[in-house]
């Protein structure tokens, strides 16, 4: 199996490349991890990541200046049913559309929006930066069977907006930074992470694991 | 072989678009449950049902009016439209739907059609609706670039009850059923078939009953029923004259 890491000048394609790997020799899969920017071969992959880190109109350029990555992870992902999975400023891209300083158009594969956070308490800074639990919303199966909710393991986030999703069926798990924050969305054979799973430890691995295996 | 008549709803209406063409509605009775019966009384055996604002919405939006229909008619009643979740394929199910059509889902989350049609076996239909050979979703109203055929190879082993093939470009103007493309698909899976768009005339009937059409399950009727250019006694006499030769 092949998974292609989307490399867009996104940055932090290292860890992202490293987790996925170890993550599958895990799994004692030989699965190959592509760090590319070739849009047939993001086509032909079996699963695609999309990672991110910055600024989401500064991302969404990115995206578009690599000729035809849209179009081709758009029909893979969207017509060939491939899982994909969005971390971090690359699960935001998944929203309708961003809000980050001007308004950006995103993939719009989950109807909502990329919104600033703002927590209720004012000693809780911006960004939002360090470990949080999960409280899980549904089922879903890349965190079937993980350590989730207030005993639970902790997730290693790092950002400034969030996707409010418009259906609270997309939202798999929520964390709490002065007020609800979405963490994981989910949709089809979609799935994105707020955090960072590469950066999140033991169960950051167990959840791209989770993905790796998951068959949708 | 089953001949179905169709409803499609919008507005809690019956309708027949051109094409899929929302603006193209004609509305042909403001009664669901009175078509139902109407059907039901000219002996048909098997409703079609659609919800068209559901199929945009990605949920149920006429409900009121298939449940209506479902008190309505004793015959079993295939409804496609807004079905894109586990909670909604259960929900229609438990309400009486004999067997949900599962389109815009099956394209884009293959994992619902097999895991509903492993826990309601025999109960899950795929619709595939095809657009210049590629199917259609969201109501129609977007293109995948994925063929009709690699969709449904897809739910080879799922246990998948029918696919329900329709043409766009045929569907509401009685242009007569696309055969050659319904009948290819057909013979390419193992999955039973049902022929729907542009079905005009009795010569559609004629040609489902042909040799060539036998891995055919069925055809769905909708505007020619409704317009009167084809004949339910006709029509359904030809399909028993078939079954029984």
């Amino acid at each position: 199996m092949t998974i292609a890491i989307i490399d867009y000048g996104s940055g932090n394609l290292h860890s992202a490349a490293k987790a996925f790997e170890r993550a599958a020799r895990g799994l004692e899969r030989p699965d190959r991890v592509l760090v590319t920017r070739d849009p047939d071969a993001v086509f032909r992959a079996d699963r695609i990541v999309l990672p991110g880190v910055g600024a989401f109109a500064d991302c969404r350029k990115g995206l578009d200046a690599l000729d035809g990555m849209v179009e081709a992870m758009t029909e893979a992902v969207r017509d060939k049913a491939r899982p994909f999975f969005g971390i971090c400023v690359g699960m935001q891209l998944m929203a309708t559309q961003g809000k980050e300083y001007v308004v950006t158009p995103g993939l719009d594969w989950i109807a909502g929006d990329v919104e600033k956070i703002a927590p209720d308490d004012e000693r809780l800074k911006i960004p939002h930066m360090g470990w949080n639990t999960l409280q899980p919303l549904r089922e879903h199966p890349v965190l079937d069977g993980l350590p989730l909710g207030d005993d639970g393991r902790h997730a290693y986030f790092v950002h400034s907006y969030q996707l409010n999703a418009a259906h609270e069926t997309d939202v798999v798990a929520r964390t709490d930074y002065g007020g609800p924050i979405t963490a994981v969305v989910a949709r089809d054979t979609m799935v994105g992470t707020q955090f960072h799973p590469e950066k999140s430890q033991r169960f950051g691995l167990a959840l791209i694991a989770r993905f790796l295996k998951w068959t949708p | 072989m089953i001949l179905f008549p169709a409803i499609d709803l919008k507005g809690g209406q019956c309708v027949r678009l051109e094409q899929g063409d929302m603006a193209r509605a004609t509305v042909f009775n403001t009664d669901p449950a009175a078509q139902a019966q109407s059907f039901a009384a000219q002996g048909f055996t098997y409703l079609h049902v659609v919800d068209l604002d559901g199929a945009f919405a990605g949920r149920p939006v006429n409900a009121q009016a298939v449940e209506s229909m479902l008190a309505a008619v004793t015959m079993p009643v295939q409804l496609g439209g807004g079905i894109r979740d586990l909670a909604t394929v259960e929900g229609w199910l438990g309400k009486g739907v004999a067997r949900v059509i599962i389109g815009t889902a099956a394209v884009r989350d293959p994992a619902l059609v097999k895991t509903a049609a492993k826990r309601f076996p025999g109960r899950v239909a795929v619709g595939l609706d095809a657009r210049d050979g590629k199917v259609a979703v969201e109501g129609w109203a977007e293109r995948s670039e994925v063929t009709a055929l690699e969709i449904a190879r897809r739910f080879e082993d799922a246990g998948v009850a029918a696919i329900v093939f329709t043409d766009i470009a045929r569907d509401g103007l009685l242009k007569g059923i696309n055969w050659d493309a319904t009948i290819a698909l057909a013979d390419a899976i193992s999955i039973p078939v049902i022929a729907s768009g542009g079905l005009a005339s009795l010569a559609d009937v004629e040609a489902l009953m042909a040799p060539r059409a036998q891995k055919l399950a069925g055809a769905i009727a909708g505007r020619a029923l409704y317009d009167g250019r084809l004949d339910p006694a006709a029509a359904l006499g030809l399909i028993r004259r078939g079954r029984a030769a």
